[in-house]
């Protein structure tokens, strides 16, 4: 994995309290992990964005195809341990990989799925027995895995689950329904979350087909068409003892961990098609002319382009700094279940954060990306459009932005009451300081939390731009100065909102639009 | 069989540069650097080779500063077996550059030099002749198929007449063609595996000079507006005035 020649020695949180003297930036991925994202790339754009209208008619046996090829290169066990088949690498660089493997949306969320939550919680949680039945089949991408915890009524509160085990005749026998499960349609395992006795939360490994076990019809989707999404259905379903995952009634520990992962993998998801978007969408202004010369040469649409480039530097840098942080803390203490527990769950907070981050500023870039089409992006002529409808779901699965907000701040909140963070400190950014101040009002009222939460993911992410950009300089800084203006506007609304106090803000930087828009316009990587 | 192949660190083909200011060279501040994609075809064809039959051996080769292992970690990732890194910052030419692969040629001794027929960042084309010329050695130019016939290589090339088929004895000079194969993508664990292949660093063997030197690097004049004309006459009235009729 990639290595920093130093430790960041940030742990969950920490980031509040204070900035760290510098952090990983996805320019420190070493030059051989940087051929992997190549391959990644080529990859999308060779053999899965060549197929994005068969595999939005689901074609039969294409997705499955795919996601064997992409196994044979190595990319479904990433971060998979090699003694199960995977590669052993790190998160972060399985992420960077994922970001350059997600450019089409319908391929994503399978790879997503199949190389991340569906083994996770057994890389994670499983018994050596469990792992070396299950995970090499996965590693390889000759099995696809799936993920199920949600259910027609237990969604955000995913703990009221009605799915129940019971021990019965030397089995788990599981009843219940599972629903909006990704990869259903192909999935040899799915990892389901069952209440044993209808009250203890239990995971359990699920092959489709051991007896009771069944997948019900594809959702109608408004995106991610190539994707599969159906319910899964366990009637009298027969689960042999030794497919319990973890310990019975600690199902959520295994739930939740594999999605605080899942957050950050989403992450990556979210930013893949966002980066796409903004390079696809200058290739057409170039082309368009009006009034006589491309468009690109407009003011507004200019603007557009920066202020794509300068969300996007920002999400970026966050995203990877927590990949890096997370395979710190899983160097220090994973190997054993309950220090791999510790590891996953140290940065929860940052997790959401970057999911609530990276899923709206990809509904944001392919927003105005589309809008640099006009017309056009209206129309199935280009892939914008596919690329929107696929974005709408990334605010609303691993957890809504909403379940996320409410989450994260209280988090926050609850560890500075057990000591591990620091609120009310000055700050060292405009952002910060408010964030700080605001902490002063802290409430369970979820306006007030979700508030909060905003202070927070902004500070976070205007923390690791700064980071970032001063260790490059040069366009960087331009957009992290320009991220800054969008954020400061940001943190106001979330202090006023959470205060009622009025804020003055600061001086704005200067906008950076002509030489950040110049950039994009010249090389395919946004800065 | 032995097979050298000499790659190339190369400007990312698919980036823009732009020539320095003062015209010394090209700004490559942030640009990528990558395989010369004719010499990845090189690689591709000499690891396709070994597949078909294991006893074949691939050596990669690059002449240039540190940064090149950055490539022939790439050209061990698709497959080579060990790599040797002639480590220079001198300034060379095509001559330079075939004096000093004559010199690994003798070290490592192969059957076969496989190499791109030219580099995508100066197109000079001619590393691989001289090669063959100062080894005394037959040479088979923009091969686009090879297939091995007993001691004998037999390599199709394309030629404006059309393609034509060369039998060569071994060991001998082939310079490859885009035609030829399209690079495999790399598996990840070639990419780890690289990691912890033979790579040779050694200095220049040889004192040659190069006998053409770059004075001075321009970009090519903005394309001047067109004009529109009215009619046929009116064109042909216009060529005329520019003389080009």
């Amino acid at each position: 994995m990639a290595t920093l020649p130093f430790t960041s020695r940030e742990t969950g949180c920490s980031f509040f309290d204070r900035t760290p003297e510098t952090c990983f930036v996805p320019e420190d991925f070493a030059g051989d992990e940087q051929l992997m994202v190549q391959q990644a790339e080529q990859f999308s754009r060779k053999e899965v964005l060549p197929l994005a209208e068969r595999l939005d008619k689901q074609e039969d046996g294409l997705m499955p195809d795919l996601i064997r090829k992409a196994g044979v290169l190595g990319f479904c066990g990433v971060d998979t341990s090699d003694a199960y088949g995977g590669l052993g690498l790190g998160k972060n660089l399985a992420a960077r990989i994922l970001e350059y493997l997600s450019l089409n949306g319908s391929f994503s969320v399978t790879y997503g799925v199949t190389s991340g939550i569906s083994q996770l919680g057994l890389s994670l949680f499983g018994t050596e027995a469990q792992k070396a039945q299950y995970l090499p089949h996965l590693a390889s991408g000759e099995w696809i895995g799936a993920y199920a915890l949600s259910e027609p009524n237990s969604g955000s509160d995913a703990l009221s689950m009605s799915c129940r085990a019971d021990e019965r005749d030397g089995k788990w026998v599981l009843n219940g329904t599972k629903m909006w499960i990704s990869n259903a349609k192909w999935a040899e395992t799915f990892l389901v979350m069952a209440k044993i006795g209808g009250s203890e939360v239990s995971a359990f490994l699920v092959e489709r087909g051991m007896p009771g076990v069944s997948v019900a019809r594809e959702e109608h989707k408004m995106g991610l068409k190539g994707s599969s999404t159906a319910r899964l259905v366990l009637e009298d379903a027969e689960v042999p003892l030794e497919n319990l995952l973890h310990e019975p009634g600690k199902g959520h520990q295994v739930a939740f961990n594999a999605l605080n992962i899942g957050r950050f993998k989403l992450a990556a998801m979210s930013l893949g098609p966002a980066r796409d978007a903004i390079w696809e969408s200058t290739q057409y202004a170039k082309d368009r002319k009006q009034f006589g010369q491309p468009i690109s040469d407009f003011g507004l649409v200019r603007q557009k382009f920066a202020d794509m480039a300068a969300l996007y530097f920002a999400v970026e840098s966050a995203l990877y700094r927590v990949g890096a942080n997370i395979d710190e803390a899983f160097a220090e203490w994973g190997g054993t279940v309950e220090g791999n527990r510790r590891a996953a769950e140290e940065f929860a907070v940052e997790c959401s954060a970057l999911k609530v981050l990276a899923t709206e500023a990809e509904a944001r870039i392919v927003d105005e990306a589309l809008q640099v089409y006009g017309g056009y992006g209206f129309t199935e002529e280009f892939p914008i459009a596919r690329t929107y409808r696929d974005a709408r779901v990334s605010r609303i699965y691993e957890g809504t932005n909403e379940i996320n907000r409410v989450f994260l701040a209280d988090r926050l909140w609850r560890r500075a009451q057990e000591g591990r963070a620091q609120l009310g400190g000055p700050g060292d950014s405009f952002v910060s300081e408010l964030a700080h101040k605001a902490f002063a009002k802290f409430s369970k009222d979820q306006v007030v939390v979700g508030g909060l939460s905003d202070l927070v993911l902004l500070t976070y992410a205007e923390q690791s731009a700064r980071l970032r950009a001063q260790r490059l300089g040069g366009l960087a800084q331009m957009a992290y100065e320009r991220f800054v203006n969008w954020a400061n506007v940001q943190a106001a609304f979330a202090y006023q909102t959470v205060t009622g106090d009025p804020v003055t803000l600061p001086t704005p930087n200067p906008g950076h639009i002509d030489p950040l828009a110049t950039a994009l316009l010249t090389h395919r990587s946004p800065l | 069989m032995k097979i050298l192949v000499p790659v190339k660190r190369v400007v990312d083909p698919y980036a823009k540069v732009k020539p320095l200011p003062d015209g010394s060279g090209l700004d490559v501040a942030g640009v990528k650097f990558d395989v010369n994609p004719f010499d990845e075809i090189a690689v591709e064809e000499a690891v396709r080779m070994k597949e078909a039959d294991p006893s074949v051996h691939v050596t990669v080769v690059s002449v240039g500063t540190s940064e090149s292992e950055e490539q022939l970690r790439k050209a061990l990732a698709m497959g080579a077996d060990e790599a040797v890194l002639v480590e220079t910052g001198d300034p060379m030419d095509s001559g330079v550059v075939a004096a000093e692969l004559e010199a690994v040629v003798r070290q490592v001794q192969p059957d076969l030099v496989l190499m791109g027929k030219q580099a995508t960042d100066d197109d000079n084309n001619q590393a691989g002749q001289m090669l063959a010329a100062r080894l005394g050695w037959p040479q088979a130019t923009f091969a686009c198929k090879i297939a091995r016939a007993g001691d004998h290589i037999e390599v199709t090339r394309e030629t404006d007449a059309g393609e034509e088929t060369l039998r060569l004895a071994l060991p001998c000079v082939v310079t490859t063609d885009l035609r030829l194969n399209e690079p495999r993508y790399i598996a990840l664990p070639g990419i780890i595996k690289a990691r912890s292949k033979p790579l040779a660093k050694q200095a220049r063997a040889t004192d040659a000079r190069p006998k053409s030197r770059v004075t001075t690097m321009a970009a090519p004049p903005p394309r001047a507006a067109g004009r529109k004309v009215a009619s046929v006459d009116e064109l042909i009235g216009a060529l005329r005035e520019r003389g080009s009729l």
